[in-house]
């Protein structure tokens, strides 16, 4: 039975909320590239391609490996700038992301800390790296800086989300029979977000390692200072090709362990997350 | 003896009041049945008693001790509470979760240590009461509702409150298993004189276990009824 004054007829909607807002932007998004595309071409230096390439190959190749020690001793510093900075970043990460947590935090708080961490990811890993150089010298101590800062501001990103994605009533009622708030985190936040925060923490110290591999560029420590030195000499540029290839060969390696030992956490702590 | 009393409770929700007016006296040892159908009001009355929500108008008070009045803030530990949607830490293992009924108690030896052998002996015997000693290492997110619902029950048997606010503790188990909580609840009310509350639907298990019968009527909110149950002979 309808009451009176029902509509009975699937009633319409106005003409903006029909509209497809997704597909929109794709097109909006397929003229700006046509647009750019062309104005890019046109402000270009005509270049011989063939030739730049030609002579890619005839100054780079072969790699040149003598210096092999020196390149696996820098490799090793990259290595350990990596998981300094991304250690001591999950820590301050874990306390500041509690601060971002809506669900947790005051909006005051989260307010202060998002915008923190805001200005510490805006900024790239490089800029950071020259920043600290700057502090420190040219030394690796500015590399861990550079790349703890940087991993703050996503970290701390990354593990707020997974905090507010949470189910806080747990939490919640855990204080209700006499939790105090440590506790609470501790019991009824903090298992449900492990796996994740394993997750993400790995997933940054992977991305730590390939930008440890270029923050040598501006002195902060690393392979890329010897990139570096070998770019600035004129007979270098084999060794480049020698130490591209190492960077190349270690980090493809590295993101599969790391994909590995992922995959393997995320199951032993979380055995649901593979079934679904 | 345990007493809980209420004055003048009342609570509105969406610009209306569900009960109001409420004036009740529960001694230790009751057994309280709230009912009526579903949107009266039988989970926000709960939720007022175990202070997660606070009421419009009226207080709620407790009584441990002889002439002792107490809020509910300060009798947390003695609330023992069962959710409707339980409240359960999906990632750890059934057994923690019912070792966190005693959370009151533990500290930061716990946190960093684990908790002691005796309260785990403890819980897993109050587990295998209630059939469920074979998931005590499995994770909690695997288990199904009945058994999330019977770990919750566990989690509160395991506090071993005075009093026990359960929102629908058995919706989700079968006739042998509702019958078994609610004989459970039955026992620690008439021996240790524990109050408890139960919001119930089956008038079964109402007349079987309950003493008092607890009726909302939200058209009239100062209609409510408490009742007492005469027992099945």
């Amino acid at each position: 039975m309808i009451p009176d004054g029902e509509i009975k007829k699937l009633p319409q909607r106005a003409w903006f909320e029909r509209l497809n807002l997704l597909n929109i932007i794709v097109i909006v998004f397929l003229f700006l590239t046509i647009f750019s595309g062309k104005n890019l071409m046109d402000n270009n230096r005509p270049a011989d391609v063939v030739a730049g390439f030609k002579y890619f190959i005839k100054k780079f190749f072969p790699p040149d490996f003598s210096d092999f020690s020196l390149i696996l001793e820098s490799l090793g510093e990259t290595f350990q700038i990596a998981i300094v900075s991304t250690f001591i970043a999950v820590i301050f990460s874990l306390v500041i992301s509690i601060g971002a947590s809506r669900n947790v935090s005051p909006s005051w708080l989260v307010q202060t800390t998002r915008m923190f961490l805001n200005i510490t990811r805006t900024l790239p890993s490089l800029i950071w790296a020259f920043i600290f150089v700057i502090f420190f010298g040219p030394t690796p101590i500015a590399g861990v800086f550079a790349l703890t800062f940087y991993s703050l501001g996503y970290l701390g990103k990354f593990f707020s989300e997974s905090f507010e994605s949470m189910d806080i009533k747990v939490a919640r009622g855990l204080k209700l029979i006499g939790a105090n708030p440590v506790q609470a985190f501790l019991y009824g936040l903090w298992p449900n977000v492990k796996a994740q925060v394993w997750s993400q923490s790995l997933w940054m110290l992977e991305y730590n390692i390939r930008s440890a591999s270029i923050i040598g560029l501006v002195g902060a420590g690393g392979i890329g200072m010897e990139l570096n030195k070998a770019m600035e000499m004129a007979s270098g540029f084999q060794r480049v090709t020698a130490i591209l290839i190492c960077i190349l060969v270690i980090v493809i390696f590295l993101d599969l362990l790391g994909q590995g030992i992922r995959r393997w956490i995320t199951q032993k702590i979380n055995p649901k997350s593979i079934s679904d | 003896m345990t007493i809980l009393r209420t004055n003048k409770l009342g609570l509105i929700r969406n610009q209306k009041w569900l009960f109001q007016n409420l004036n009740i006296e529960i001694p230790g040892g009751s057994l309280v049945a709230i009912l009526g159908p579903s949107g009266v009001g039988k989970s926000s009355l709960l939720s007022c008693l175990s202070g997660s929500e606070a009421p419009s108008e009226g207080k709620i008070e407790f009584e441990i001790n002889k002439g002792e009045t107490k809020n509910t803030q300060s009798i947390r530990p003695e609330l023992g509470i069962i959710f409707q949607n339980l409240r359960l830490t999906e990632h750890v293992t059934v057994l923690e979760n019912v070792l966190y009924g005693k959370i009151a108690y533990y500290g930061l030896k716990e946190a960093i240590l684990g908790f002691p052998k005796s309260d785990q002996e403890e819980a897993y015997q109050i587990l295998s009461d209630l059939g469920i000693a074979k998931l005590a290492y499995k994770w909690t997110s695997q288990t199904s509702g009945g058994e999330q619902q019977r770990t919750a029950i566990a989690r509160t048997l395991f506090q071993s409150p005075k009093i026990i606010l359960a929102d629908e503790p058995v919706s989700n188990l079968d006739t042998y298993y509702a019958g078994r909580v609610m004989g459970l609840f039955r026992n620690l009310a008439t021996l240790k004189k524990k109050i408890i509350f139960c919001a119930l639907h089956d008038p079964q298990l109402i007349s079987r276990f309950a003493d008092y019968a607890l009726s909302l009527n939200p058209e009239h909110p100062e209609g409510w009824n408490l009742r007492k149950v005469e027992p099945k002979t």
